[in-house]
């Protein structure tokens, strides 16, 4: 009886087991190429067909912040031959030498970047990525059970919500949003001003649950939430579940975050990576990624690709009077310590 | 058993307390509706799309391989500082078991955030390799403790009697130690690989971001809020755990 | 057996935990004398900075906030799991075995998993909510998630069965001849309970109290997932501190703190009792 038992023990054990050697014996010898990308980025298809266009295998790892992407790349194992940081994140990662300087030639779809929307990036930037989505900040609520709001970041300070709202656990997403609120830049590094913006977030705390990132979407779907500060990629994919998601940009401004495509320095395949980069900048695959991310990627060869709803879609394709009020947020080196210092403060309150 | 005293009643509540939460995830794993505080119809599909969510299953790969390993090796080092502590008193020994007592009653954020910092500081990649040494440090406290409680059961004349009767040592440890220790072995090296498979907060500081253990997919999982395959994972987690307890319990059963 | 064969025995373990308990133990307290650098490394050279911060009034909070919710934690733990290992001790056989398995199974099922059925359990929007709501117990628009109250419900919840193992293991081995005597002598049920089995059992009220507070003390992910701004806890700022703001030395001198946390009340109430420590796992045995 004993003898059966541990065999039956033994049997439940070793199951799993050979399934997982199952998945993994499928690895073979190709070319490989190492992502390391926000999870849910670029739709399982597009990766497919690269994959077979190129004949190379793979490897993907992801990440939900750009603090975890940098530990990541920093502390973990392995070197990668992409990846995605936020503007900001780019630019320390760069000041450490992290990445190498993208060459523009080898890149012949470059050239469907949208002028509008490249132009009033920084140079320097362009130098060491390729601007591949572009998120901004709002505020996402349900118009279900919300009845009257005002499009401005002050809807926090309303105490009719208590509890059920949230904003971005980032620290210069959150700051900044005071700072703009108050009439500053969200790139401000004045005493004066930090301490003004952090004063006004202890008054919104209070009506608070948490500072929450991730969970804020399913939170708003599934009504745990009835506002919200997060991105409009995002709020667009949760009003595909569940249309009674609405979202505003505050009048008075708000922070873009760009994402670069990088090719870190060490990455094993350069080649490849300019592969996928210039696929990515194709004007259909573009398309392809939008239409099921809902992020934006400034891709004029894209555009006529979409589906009438995505092209009039103000989420989307923001209207001109906001763009003009949103700000890219910038790293600011040492000066930047500033903003930990005030977070913590913050956190404590 | 006296149905109406207060001790009756208080556990009869408690059984309901722990099991309330259980029974809520068991319903909602059959629940359609994507979020799990309205039921809306009863369907398999969760399971469904359970079995083809590739990441899962490398999660639980790796969980798996981390257990194996970690408990082959607490087994062992836990089975022999069992030993040295239970057969010798020496000042060495003393300090042995405060080596040995002190992390079990760390909390375990403070053993995650020190292994991580220690892989930092020598620069070691993290990854499953760091997962497997923090996990069978962890696991060989336990087991160390578990053998040194059979070892004080364990009748040594055996030994004697062997050695007088002319057997060398290894014949004593192949016939009579070992066979004789195999149930505290078994259920010390049960106890690794559990703790090994469920361990989150230490695995969470050293595992880095790319690899992913069943707890950290479950984590990451209720973070991002993503479909209730969670749920049908629970459930089969939980059968799975059912079996095994009500194995090793029978198999307990039998030695006494 | 010889000398030798004591190192022989001893080694494996000994240098293991050496090289990887110890040593990273050592290495928490040298980056609590370090400083951070803007890129979320270390800066060469010493510094006092992480360890200063430590006297900010926030962290007082913090402690105090700590303590409270393991204080209470414990307490109700072994309220409840006094009755409960009672009348585990006192079931006839065939129960006690099944009783036992009940009590174990959700302790062994995935920690993280009950946590999320509690997150779906207390949801706004969840039938629980609506029916207290209905029950006009709570205004409908109360969170039950997101606080102090939901952390400590779920610590409870979670640490329960730290608490009933070693008082069950402890009653276990209670002579009920003395309850019986104790009562033929006089005394009342309840006299009785408090006079003759309540001391008796001190060792595993004791170990149970113990784990359950250190446990809870070193509270992470609770208050992480159901917790909000009144109930964050020294665990979950050690993690912000490594994971999101990425500051090392703070995190180390946090961890420094948190095991004073830990240890020094325990260490106050092993100087008031006089009897000798030695750890019972029995609680870990009972499978």
């Amino acid at each position: 009886m004993k003898k059966t038992l541990i065999i039956i023990l033994t049997i439940l054990i070793a199951t799993p087991f050979v399934f997982f050697l199952n998945h993994a014996y499928h690895r073979s010898s190709k070319q490989k190429l190492y992502l390391l990308i926000w999870s849910d980025y670029i739709k399982t298809d597009l990766i497919e067909e690269f994959r077979i266009q190129h004949d190379c295998e793979m490897i993907i790892d992801t990440y939900d912040s750009n603090e975890s992407m940098y530990a990541k790349l920093k502390f973990g194992s392995g070197n990668y031959d992409i990846v995605i940081p936020s503007g900001y994140f780019m630019e320390m990662m760069n000041e450490q030498g992290m990445l190498t300087p993208i060459d523009h030639s080898r890149l012949p779809n470059l050239k469907n970047l949208d002028p509008e929307y490249i132009n009033p990036i920084a140079p320097e930037l362009l130098k060491i990525g390729v601007p591949y989505m572009i998120s901004i900040a709002g505020v996402a609520y349900r118009k279900d059970k919300v009845s009257e709001i005002e499009d401005s970041w002050d809807v926090f300070n309303d105490s009719k919500y208590r509890g059920r709202m949230t904003m971005l656990n980032d620290v210069r997403e959150t700051i900044g949003a005071a700072l703009i609120f108050l009439g500053y830049s969200v790139n401000s590094v004045d005493p004066d001003e930090i301490d003004h913006a952090v004063e006004t977030i202890i008054q919104w705390k209070r009506n608070l649950a948490k500072f929450e990132s991730e969970q804020y979407k399913s939170g708003i779907a599934s009504g745990e939430f009835l506002v919200v500060s997060g991105y409009n990629g995002d709020t667009l994919q949760v009003i595909q579940e569940n249309p009674n998601v609405d979202f505003f940009f505050p009048r008075e401004g708000t922070a873009i975050a760009i994402d670069f495509l990088t090719i870190p320095k060490e990455a094993p395949n350069p080649e490849l990576a300019y592969a996928l980069i210039d696929y990515l900048l194709d004007g259909s695959v573009a398309a392809e990624n939008m239409k099921t991310t809902f992020f934006f990627t400034p891709n004029l060869a894209a555009y006529d690709l979409l589906p009438e709803e995505l092209k009039t879609n103000p989420l989307l394709f923001i209207p001109e009077k906001i763009r003009k009020k949103a700000t890219l947020i910038r790293y600011q080196g040492k000066k930047g310590i500033i903003y930990n210092k005030a977070w913590n403060k913050i956190k404590g309150a | 058993m006296k149905r109406n005293s207060i001790s009756f009643w208080v556990t009869l509540l408690v059984l309901i307390f722990l099991y309330l939460p259980i029974i809520v995830l068991v319903i909602n794993s059959f629940n359609d509706s994507r979020f799990s505080s309205q039921w809306t119809e009863f369907t398999f599909k969760w399971y469904d799309k359970l079995w083809d969510e590739y990441t899962v299953w490398q999660a639980f790969g790796n969980s798996l391989i981390i257990a194996i390993s970690a408990t082959v090796a607490s087994t062992i080092l836990g089975t022999c500082a069992a030993f040295a502590l239970h057969c010798y008193k020496t000042p060495l020994q003393k300090i042995h078991y405060g080596l040995v007592y002190v992390p079990l009653i760390i909390p375990d954020i403070l053993m995650g955030i020190s292994f991580l910092l220690f892989f930092i500081a020598i620069n070691i990649h993290l990854g499953l390799f760091t997962i497997f040494i923090a996990h069978t440090t962890f696991c060989m406290t336990y087991v160390t403790m578990v053998m040194m409680s059979k070892l004080q059961n364990f009748d040594f004349t055996l030994v004697e009697a062997a050695q007088d009767l002319g057997a060398n040592r290894w014949a004593v440890g192949r016939r009579i130690l070992l066979p004789l220790l195999m149930p505290g072995l078994a259920s010390g090296a049960l106890l690794a690989f559990m703790l090994s498979i469920d361990e989150f907060v230490i695995t969470f500081f050293v595992a880095g971001q790319g690899v992913s253990t069943l707890p950290i997919y479950v984590y990451t999982m209720i973070k991002f809020g993503s479909t209730p395959i969670i749920n049908a994972l629970s459930v089969i987690i939980l059968a799975l755990t059912v079996i095994v307890v009500c194995i090793a319990q029978s198999l307990s059963k039998e030695d006494q | 057996m010889e000398k030798k064969h004591e190192w022989f025995v001893t080694l494996p373990s000994f240098v293991w935990l050496l090289l990887f308990f110890l040593i990273p133990t050592c290495i928490i307290f040298i980056y609590a004398l370090k400083s951070q650098d803007i890129y979320g490394g270390i800066e060469p050279g010493w510094s006092l900075e992480a360890i200063s911060n430590l006297f900010d009034k926030d962290y007082t909070l913090l402690i105090f906030r700590t303590l409270m919710i393991s204080a209470i934690t414990t307490a109700v733990c072994i309220l409840l799991a006094l009755p409960v290992g009672y009348q585990m001790a006192i079931a006839p056989k065939r129960f006690r075995k099944l009783l036992i398995l009940m009590l174990m199974l959700p302790f062994w099922t995935s920690f993280l998993i009950r946590i999320f059925a509690w997150k779906a359990l207390l949801h706004p929007e969840g039938f629980f909510n609506n029916l207290l709501a209905f029950l006009h117990i709570i205004s409908p628009n109360t969170t039950l998630l997101y606080h102090l109250g939901a952390v400590l419900l779920v610590t409870i919840y979670t640490y329960l069965p730290f608490a009933i193992f070693p008082i069950y293991a402890a009653a276990s081995k209670f002579n009920f001849q003395l309850f019986e005597a104790a009562m033929d002598l006089g005394a009342s049920r309840s006299q009785a309970f408090l006079k003759v089995f309540l001391p008796g059992i001190s060792k595993g009220i004791s170990t149970g109290a113990m784990m359950v507070f250190i446990s809870t003390t070193g509270a992470y992910i609770i208050p992480d997932l159901v917790g909000g701004f009144d109930s964050e806890m020294i665990g979950t700022r050690i993690a912000q501190k490594v994971f999101v703001e990425r500051n090392l030395p703070e995190a180390s001198a946090l961890s420094i703190l948190l095991a004073l946390v830990v240890f020094l009340p325990l260490l106050a109430i092993t100087m008031f009792s006089s009897r000798p420590k030695k750890l019972e796992l029995e609680l870990r045995n009972k499978e």
